[in-house]
């Protein structure tokens, strides 16, 4: 075999350790370490984009935790809010309603004692009249005149006893002459 | 039909002599100058302009790297990295000198025993200078598989010493056989297909096209191998793995 041939070994042994050597110390010098740093960089880069992404990611969980219990507060606060204005118009509804039905009752009873008031009035004006009829009645029965104080303070009198003799109103209808 | 070893015939071209030794310039010789240029300039080129986003050629040098990275990781670890450039280089030489042996009518470097030899003795030397300057005379314990009986080791030493001195013989042999046998057949088959008539001529070259891809796939292969072992024998001699416990 011609490879057995060890008249070319010295100078394949001699070029292959000079080229060996040469290339060796060409990429050792000028390839491999912007090869290798580029490598580095790249990976060092994606590891802080990763840790970055990371820290977005658990920033991102954060906020939207602490959004999620921001809106369950804002809602329980909506709820508060509503019951407490569904409170309050009860309670207005309530007073109204109270109001209303006292301001009733007041105008009910004003008209009553109006009402009772105009009786009465009525019931005096009756009674004047009937005492004066009775007078005129009685001059025309009695004959003669009495002068008019006098004879007035009998009528009273008379009226008066049949008050008394017949109950309460008679009093009432005192006080007013 | 021609002899088919012609092709590793080497003639001296430039009559060369250094201190009496001959260096002649021969076609292996130029085949070197070749590869290292070749090499040199792809990797400079590569890692002139280095980008975040890389350039094809920056990116096929960022793969090699990282592949033969992994390589000394997985086989020696990180203190195997101080290797790299070496390791590196070993493998890119051994590769182009393979792949550009393939071109017809160029030579392959490695196809010269002389050559692989060289190299095997180098690569095993290293790993034993490395191996004495990191361990001193436990060292040795590397010729004592873990948990040898004692009374074995009269048997045991003999059989791991030729272990040992087998590891730069197969290393030499095997990247020299690999390549000589590969283009010994291309050779045998392409005299055939010139020498016989095109009628059935035509069945050797086409059975050379598919030996020329298997051959590519060697290359790449073979490089592989010579570089991985040299980890394997590196890494024996950094970790003494497995024997530094029972080295005594």
């Amino acid at each position: 075999m011609p490879q057995f041939d060890t008249h070319f070994f010295s100078s394949l042994i001699f070029w292959e350790i000079v080229s060996f050597g040469i290339l060796l110390w060409v990429l050792y010098k000028y390839a491999f370490p912007p090869i290798l740093e580029t490598l580095e960089t790249r990976e060092r880069r994606i590891k802080e984009s990763l840790e970055q992404a990371e820290r977005h990611r658990a920033e991102a969980e954060r906020k939207l935790r602490e959004y999620e219990a921001k809106l369950s507060a804002a809602g329980r606060e909506a709820e508060a809010v509503l019951a407490r204005a569904q409170d309050r118009a009860q309670r207005l509804m309530e007073e109204n309603e109270q109001r209303l039905l006292a301001e009733a009752e007041r105008i009910k009873g004003d008209a009553a004692s109006e009402i009772e008031h105009e009786r009465r009035k009525a019931i005096q004006e009756i009674r004047a009249q009937t005492t004066e009829l009775a007078l005129l009645v009685a001059e025309k029965v009695v004959g003669r005149s009495l002068n008019d104080a006098d004879h007035r303070r009998l009528a009273d009198e008379a009226l008066q006893a049949v008050a008394e003799h017949h109950g309460e109103r008679g009093s009432g209808v005192e006080g007013e002459m | 039909m021609d002899n088919p070893l012609h092709p590793f015939e080497l003639h001296p071209l430039v009559q060369l002599s250094l201190f009496g030794v001959d260096i002649s310039l021969n076609k292996a010789v130029l085949m070197m100058w070749l590869v290292i240029t070749l090499v040199a300039v792809v990797f400079i080129l590569a890692g002139s302009s280095p980008r975040m986003v890389p350039t094809k050629l920056q990116n096929l040098a960022e793969m090699f790297v990282e592949f033969i990275r992994g390589m000394i990781l997985d086989t020696i670890g990180q203190q195997g990295m101080r290797f790299f450039p070496f390791l590196a280089t070993l493998f890119l030489f051994i590769l182009f000198c393979n792949l550009l042996g393939l071109i017809p009518g160029s030579y392959t470097v490695t196809s010269q025993i002389a050559v692989t030899a060289a190299f095997a003795l180098f690569v095993y030397g290293m790993s034993l200078v490395v191996g004495f300057a990191l361990h001193g005379v436990k060292f040795l314990g590397i010729l004592v598989p873990g948990g040898t009986p004692m009374w074995m080791l009269p048997l045991m030493i003999p059989i791991e010493v030729v272990s040992q001195l087998a590891r730069p013989l197969s290393l030499a042999v095997r990247l020299f056989a690999n390549m000589t046998a590969g283009h010994t057949v291309l050779a045998v088959l392409f005299g055939m297909a010139l020498s016989l008539p095109l009628l059935i001529g035509w069945l050797p070259f086409v059975v050379t096209v598919a030996i020329n891809g298997l051959e590519v796939f060697i290359a790449f292969i073979q490089a592989y191998i010579f570089t991985i072992l040299t980890c394997v024998y590196l890494g024996d001699a950094i970790t003494l793995h497995g024997h530094a416990e029972h080295a005594h």
